[in-house]
């Protein structure tokens, strides 16, 4: 754990962070219809990002799994997985605190939040599939099976939502990213936030990785010493 | 290519003909979803073409999963399934025949649906019956793609059989809703014409994921 | 010396962090009968599953005819018979309809006539209509041989052919490996006690404890040292 890409990540993180929550709550001017609340914007852009690079690295790691056969991979697919379920949730949480001011309702079927939603269940199946399947190679395929499936639905997802809204339309159309943002300050925001958010995402995901590649180790060293004490057995 | 497909294909037609066992769970599932929704939403709303379709789609995705389930099960006795994988078959191919299994007791379960909503409820839907065929059938070619990879999958897992829909109404979503819109507009009395965009939709989610089931279902039909 | 049909390079099983098989190597050559003894619950109906190709080890590698199992063709499997502690028959079809169905799984020419000449074969010809849930343990294990040997395959496999079997199911089965052999095929089967095949060289195994070894063979404790420094 303690090498130096890890520490480095974990210093890249903080910096970072710390920068991006000095511009979000001091640098960054406030929006003058929004008033306050825009601000969690600058947070709800980049967990959206993240859920979506997290559900890209499912689908990606579980490919060359099922390609190269290597466990490294799946344990890679599994950390994207629960990262992207967090963000994910992340994503909601901070929507729905977003659009009781704004919209004056906790969550409204617009086409955006019906997606976020639907992707949202599709991590939560991902992972009930891990949690439900006992510790076997198996699973390893079935979840990268089930993470490539996922991701080819998306494209379909966004279309049909899409179609599904603009039939009935929608009432609430304003997009908070197609307005307010003309002030260079707030992009600069925004795109510090992205990338601390991406860099804490890297981070998080190599120690996540790193924990499940020992447990990996674990399960090794385990069959071993049955083998020696078998061995002994013998003597 | 297909070699065997031919085969599979005859020999679950002739157990489902000897036993009849999944025809009989699966319509008389799905029409008692119908009649869950109609007494739910009352008789009268029962009439309106959007309950009418929701009914439709809910009672297809419950007798798809369940389809799907079933035409898997006939190789779990005896561990046929190892019979299959140690001929000389494709896996691919026995994804093909078990695809088309599990469509046609789709097939079953939906004309049974139908068949109740119109004799029961007294719709005269006329000609638009006819019309929801094409959406019909694109609809249970990418359920049955979808709910027989992942049938293979939950079949392996502890209380698989609760996560087989837990798995597939998320992925299946996007059809849903085309299957959904444009059944309520065929059966509200539009042309087809109307609702080309749902089926193109429908049509892009059935080549995706049968190309995907094909593709895939040798990842997961083997053991360890 | 004839084709290498069957080669298990330490091969080892794990299910989870147990270990069932350890260390195991054998070859198997066109025209060879090998028999693996074991006691119940040693891991041979696991190690017939890894050796037909249908379950991968945990460790080591196999060929079957020079290849590796997951990257043979399906064709192939033409030339693999397999008989599992399963019988891998359909229990809801009759005894003619499950040998119809494999002969053309198998695309064997006129199948019907196919599956009658081996049910004659295996004795079964008057039960031929039964449902096979109906059938006899020593019935339905005559039957899964025959679904086995069907395509006349270069490799058998066989778990525990002669469980079941009464004295004239062993002299069949007897008799059907023997022809195997003589046309040049490999055969191996478990059982439980050592036991010999009249008229046939058979290469004894013991199976105990999780190791392989030829019978009166002290090199085993050798290997499985051998196998622990590797890991």
């Amino acid at each position: 754990m303690k090498n130096p890409i890890s520490i480095g990540l974990a210093a890249a993180t903080c910096l970072s962070m710390v920068a991006a929550l000095f511009m979000v709550f001091v640098y960054v001017p406030t929006e003058a219809e929004q008033g306050i609340v825009q601000r969690i914007f600058y947070f709800h852009l980049p967990c959206a990002w993240v859920a979506f690079l997290g559900f890209g690295i499912v689908a990606l790691a579980g490919g060359l799994y099922l390609w190269l056969g290597h466990k490294v991979w799946d344990d890679l697919s599994y950390a994207a997985a629960e990262l992207g379920m967090l963000f994910c949730t992340l994503v909601l949480v901070t929507g729905s605190i977003w659009a009781k001011p704004i919209w004056g309702v906790w969550w409204t079927w617009d086409s955006r939040l019906t997606t976020t939603f639907i992707l949202w269940l599709l991590y939560g199946s991902y992972l009930l599939l891990r949690a439900f399947a006992d510790d076997t190679d198996g699973i390893a395929r079935f979840a990268a099976v089930l993470g490539i499936v996922g991701v080819l639905d998306i494209p379909i997802i966004i279309i049909s939502v899409r179609l599904w809204r603009t039939i009935h339309p929608a009432v609430l159309l304003t997009r908070q990213g197609e307005h307010g943002l003309q002030d260079l300050r707030m992009v600069a925001t925004l795109l510090v936030s992205l990338a601390a958010f991406t860099i804490m995402f890297v981070w998080l995901l190599w120690m996540r990785v790193a924990t499940l590649r020992l447990r990996t180790r674990i399960v090794r060293l385990r069959r071993t010493l049955a083998l020696r004490e078998l061995a002994e057995a013998h003597r | 290519m297909l070699e065997g497909f031919g085969p599979i294909l005859r020999k679950d037609l002739r157990l489902e003909v000897r036993t009849g066992e999944s025809t009989v769970v699966l319509v008389s599932i799905s029409v008692l979803i119908l009649v869950v929704m109609v007494l739910a939403f009352g008789p009268a709303g029962a009439r309106r073409a959007e309950v009418a379709a929701g009914a439709l789609w809910t009672a297809l995705i419950f007798a798809g999963t369940m389809g799907a389930t079933r035409a898997l099960l006939s190789e779990r006795e005896s561990g046929c399934l190892r019979g299959l994988l140690l001929s000389p078959v494709e896996p691919a191919t026995i994804y093909a025949a078990k695809l088309s299994v599990a469509m046609i007791f789709m097939a079953q379960a939906g004309i049974a649906v139908l068949v109740v909503l119109v004799l029961f409820f007294n719709l005269d839907f006329g000609g638009a019956l006819l019309r929801l065929l094409p959406v019909f059938l694109l609809g249970i070619v990418g359920l049955a793609a979808l709910c027989t990879l992942l049938a293979t999958v939950s079949g392996r897992v502890r209380a698989g059989a609760m996560l087989l829909p837990v798995m597939v109404v998320p992925l299946f979503a996007p059809a849903l809703i085309a299957g959904s819109k444009a059944s309520a507009a065929v059966l509200a009395g539009q042309p087809l014409g109307a609702v080309i965009t749902w089926l193109k939709l429908l049509g892009a989610f059935d080549v995706l994921f049968v190309t995907a089931g094909y593709l895939l279902f040798e990842h997961v039909i083997f053991e360890d | 010396m004839a084709e290498v049909v069957l080669q298990a390079q330490r091969i080892a099983k794990f299910f989870g962090e147990r270990p069932v098989l350890y260390g195991l190597d054998l070859t198997l050559r066109a025209g060879q009968a090998a028999v693996i003894v074991g006691r119940n619950g040693v891991g041979k109906s696991t190690l017939i599953k890894i050796l037909c190709g249908l379950s991968p080890p945990s460790a080591g590698r196999l060929w079957l005819f020079g290849q590796e199992p997951r990257s043979m063709a399906a064709q192939q499997f033409r030339r693999v018979g397999v008989l599992l502690h399963q019988s891998l028959l359909y229990p809801r079809l009759t005894c003619r309809e499950n040998m119809e169905f494999y002969s053309e799984l198998f695309a064997i020419p006129d199948a019907g006539a196919h599956a009658r000449r081996w049910l004659e074969r295996v004795g079964l010809q008057r039960a031929a209509d039964e449902l096979v849930s109906a059938l006899s343990r020593g019935m339905e294990q005559r039957l899964g041989i025959a679904r086995a040997m069907l395509a006349d395959p270069d490799l058998i496999l066989l778990d525990e052919p002669f469980a079941a079997m009464d004295a004239d199911g062993v002299a069949l089965v007897s008799s059907l490996v023997r022809e195997a052999l003589a046309r040049e095929a490999a055969v191996i089967f478990t059982a439980h006690a050592p036991l010999e095949i009249a008229g046939v060289d058979l290469r004894m195994f013991k199976l105990e404890s999780n190791g392989l070894t030829p019978f009166k063979d002290e090199g085993r404790r050798g290997s499985l040292r051998n196998l622990l420094r590797r890991n």
